[in-house]
């Protein structure tokens, strides 16, 4: 057996939700039976942006903001790759939001697993777009954004404590991008206990969604409606929000990090190409 | 007339100009086409705003029976629509030059004029409105007057009509055909009869060859070359690399990727070619400047990808439809830190098509940014060249590590430290084979480490790259006298103007030796040599800071030999303004 890098220890403070998220993120891969030379894992920068040296799968790290297309060109280069890109709200949400945008846009078969926390961590304390004021809403809500954008095609948002939940959510993202239904994104709310230490606002405020009977995660317009009531009390949802299972793959077969690049395979397509510049 | 009068032509200069978007360039396509059949060789260029109607437009051509790479000093044709294309293209025309002037709303501004100009008031609008009741026919008959001009027969004429227009529906085919009668018609009532004109038109014998710009060519030999994914965001002049392998690369199994900005076309190629597809983005400056972080990273992370900066002129938002070499300093300098690079420079549609190829198997060698430098002129001028030697490109993987490999291995480390800095890598989805990559420093392993004896072998692993390659990477291209104590230097558009003005310059007994360097960074030893064993080199370059110059004196070139010769007002230099430049600066030194 060939050795590779060894896992790296996390460098997060004791209590940090991160912990949840790759507990739940090795257990999903196991769950799913996924191998770890198949799983392309990139991150941001910040402290989320360390998650994919503890895996041993292949790991990335990105450009601050860039995890987004990047990703976007890992599975487009080969799309049997199971492609988790991740990081945290100020990679994703601040200098990153273009591209959230342009994604979901796109829809591009790969999972995206946001760890929000309204804070930069790793810089010591500064606010990031989703900081909330004591008592009102959320600066921004990534997973509304989504919801508007009519490519969107996942949706879900689960809270680093529930790790049962978190577990569940993240199979199901994974799912949903391996089998080419589009781009999965979950948002995982996962405290920073040094600078923002929200796990008691989240744990007496936050709305199960997938307990509530009368959601249909298939009803974009009713989410909506759940999500921006909730928001008027200072409430978020958590749960699978949206899954639209019915969009057709908006993704190519081809892979051009695998295929015969060979002249002698190609000949004929060059020699015609050529030939349309004669004079 | 007599006939030994009349002036036979192998080299005509010729711009057709109105304002944009009114279809009034198509008579230049048909010249294009009549001087192909004749075996005369192209070299096009366009003078447009930026702007997708209206505004000055021109094309310009030159047709050769030598192969040319720039325009002459003068035009001998100017086939205007409107007073503004007089005005714009008056001061170009030779003393002895042949105006076509559309007069539908009157006659020609003579005083834009050379007093020797012969002119032809041909009322085109008017005359196709009133026999054809249509504006756009004004093309085929501006042809008919042309051909006449040039003594061209009028069936060959009517051949040329056919084969430009052959794919239209039959009724505007025959509707064009009657515009050119037309033309014809007016010949006959103003002295050009047929195979009598002013002009005799020469021809050689045809061969096979190509006509393609320096986008398409850079496109096309990354193709070859096993590029298979590509992303760009569209920007002037580099959009057509975007389209050409938009319309390619699907056939092939590849992707083309129109990004949402060029910060996510540089990433998303970073993405691909990590994962092991042969990638490539392409830009100009503007959006090169947004790319400089990619490019650092690349260079950090060790991940292999062709950069094409298809300069125009700057600072800023500059002049977007205008060439300028403006971006050495960003392309040798740019991007946080140090960073192995290697930046090619091609001129013609054939080196573009070899440096692209090139670049793409260095990208592969060095696992890192590899620049491919072309400027306006460069990625959008269209010239006749040899076709493609598709058979010279062999794709070069790389030390690349299969399963197999790995499994013959204990153990792998991505960043692994070698004598020659190349760390043999495997691409994500080989067993085995999973790593760590990253832009910050770190140990072989991929785990982030800020130790300072490793920081220092890992910088130098990486910078030991360049030297591994340097033997292999392009040389220039010369010309001229060899033994020459003056030089001339410089790359991208200035090649062909600077060539054909050594050729003058001989012609006038001053020997020059010129040099295009094709490989800008690394400076190689060839280029400061070439300096060093002459008088005096002048450097030839758009822009206003010299900045080949200064990139050559930097690694060793002796100043005081250079002289700069800058332009950086958005025109090429002309062959006869060079060798008047140079034949000044000999007659200083002396």
């Amino acid at each position: 057996m060939t050795a590779t890098y060894p896992p790296a220890t996390p460098i997060w403070c004791a209590g940090c939700g991160h912990f949840g998220v790759q507990a739940v993120m090795l257990g999903a891969l196991r769950e799913l039976a996924i191998p770890a030379h198949e799983v392309m894992v990139l991150a941001g920068i910040g402290c989320s942006g360390t998650i994919q040296n503890n895996l041993g799968t292949y790991g990335y790290h990105a450009l601050h903001g860039r995890v987004l297309p990047t990703a976007s060109g890992v599975h487009l280069a080969n799309p049997d790759l199971t492609v988790i890109a991740t990081g945290g709200d100020g990679d994703g949400y601040a200098i990153g939001m273009g591209h959230l945008v342009h994604t979901f846009r796109r829809n591009p078969s790969f999972a995206c697993v946001v760890m929000n926390n309204g804070v930069y961590g790793l810089t010591k304390g500064q606010d990031s777009p989703t900081a909330q004021e004591e008592g009102s809403a959320s600066g921004f809500d990534a997973v509304s954004l989504g919801l508007s954008i009519p490519g969107t095609t996942f949706v879900a948002r689960g809270f680093a404590r529930w790790t049962d939940q978190l577990q569940m959510l993240m199979v199901a993202a994974l799912e949903h991008a391996r089998a080419r239904r589009g781009f999965a994104f979950l948002e995982v709310l996962s405290p920073c206990v040094t600078y923002n230490d929200t796990y008691p606002a989240w744990d007496a405020s936050l709305y199960d969604l997938d307990a509530d009977a009368g959601h249909d995660p298939t009803n974009r317009a009713a989410a909506f409606v759940t999500l921006s009531t909730l928001g008027a009390e200072g409430r978020m949802a958590v749960g699978l929000i949206y899954s639209n299972d019915t969009t057709g793959p908006g993704d190519v077969s081809a892979h051009p990090a695998t295929q015969d690049v060979t002249p002698e395979a190609n000949a004929e397509a060059y020699a015609r190409l050529l030939s349309g510049y004669a004079v | 007339m007599n006939v030994e009068t009349r002036r036979k032509v192998d080299d005509l200069n010729a711009m057709v100009a109105g304002q944009g978007g009114d279809g009034s360039l198509t008579v230049a396509n048909l010249l294009g086409v009549l001087l192909g059949r004749r075996g005369f060789q192209m070299y096009t260029a366009r003078d447009v705003a930026s702007r997708i109607k209206g505004g000055h437009a021109a094309a310009l051509m030159r047709g050769s029976i030598a192969s040319r790479a720039c325009m002459d000093d003068e035009l001998d044709l100017l086939v205007a629509f409107d007073e503004e294309a007089v005005e714009r293209g008056g001061r170009w025309l030779a003393e002895d030059g042949i105006v076509i002037f559309d007069a539908s709303d009157g006659p020609v501004p003579r005083e834009h004029l050379p007093t020797g100009a012969t002119v032809y008031e041909v009322p085109f609008a008017r005359l196709s409105v009133r026999d054809l009741r249509r504006d756009l026919f004004k093309n085929s008959l501006a042809f008919g007057v042309l051909t006449r001009i040039l003594s061209v027969e009028d069936d060959e004429a009517g051949d040329v009509l056919a084969q430009r227009f052959g794919h239209l529906r039959p009724e505007v085919a025959e509707a064009n055909l009657g515009a050119l009668r037309t033309g014809f018609a007016y010949g006959d009532a103003h002295g050009l009869r047929a195979d009598a004109g002013p002009w005799i038109l020469d021809s050689a014998p045809t061969s096979d060859r190509i006509l393609i710009s320096g986008n398409e060519a850079v496109a096309f030999g990354f193709l070859v070359a096993g590029g298979r994914f590509f992303a760009g965001y569209p920007i002037t002049p580099a959009s057509e690399i975007l389209s050409w392998l938009e319309s390619a690369l699907p056939d092939l199994g590849g992707v083309a990727i129109q990004a949402e900005d060029e910060l996510a076309a540089v990433n998303m190629a970073i993405g691909a070619a990590m994962t092991g597809a042969r990638a490539m983005t392409a830009t100009s400056g503007p959006g090169l400047s947004l790319m400089q972080e990619g490019v650092s990273h690349l260079g950090s992370a060790e991940i292999p990808l062709v950069v094409v900066d298809c300069q125009r002129s700057g600072p800023s938002t500059g002049m977007p439809t205008k060439p300028e070499q403006s971006d050495i300093n960003m392309v040798v300098h740019g991007g946080n830190g140090d960073f192995p690079r290697i930046v090619l420079a091609p001129a013609t549609p054939g080196d573009c098509f070899e440096l692209a190829a090139a670049a793409t198997n260095l990208a592969q060698e060095i696992q890192g940014p590899v620049y491919v430098i072309l400027d306006q002129a460069v990625s959008q001028d269209s010239v006749t060249v040899e076709p493609f030697d598709l058979g010279a490109i062999e794709p070069a993987p790389g030390k690349r590590l299969s399963s197999d490999d790995l499994a013959a291995m204990t153990e792998y480390r991505r960043y692994l430290v070698t004598d020659d800095g190349v760390s043999p890598w495997a691409i994500p989805g080989t067993p085995g084979g999973m790593s760590l990559v990253t832009g910050n420093e770190r140990n072989e392993w991929g785990h982030v480490s800020t130790d300072a004896r490793n920081r220092t072998a890992m910088l130098d692993k990486r910078m030991r790259k360049i030297e591994m390659v340097r033997d292999d990477l392009p040389l220039g291209h010369r010309w001229g006298d060899p033994e020459a104590a003056t030089g001339m230097l410089g790359i991208g558009m200035e090649v062909g103007a600077m060539e054909e003005a050594t050729v003058r310059l001989a012609a006038a007994g001053m020997a020059v030796s010129g040099l295009q360097p094709r490989t800008l960074w690394p400076v190689l030893d060839e280029t400061i040599e070439f300096v060093r064993s002459r008088e005096r080199v002048y450097v030839v370059e758009h822009n206003a800071e010299g900045q080949l110059a200064h990139l050559i004196v930097s690694v060793g070139a002796p100043h005081e030999r250079l002289r700069s010769l800058l332009k950086y007002d958005g025109i090429p230099f002309r062959p006869g303004e060079l060798a008047n430049l140079i034949l000044e600066g000999e007659g200083a030194a002396r």
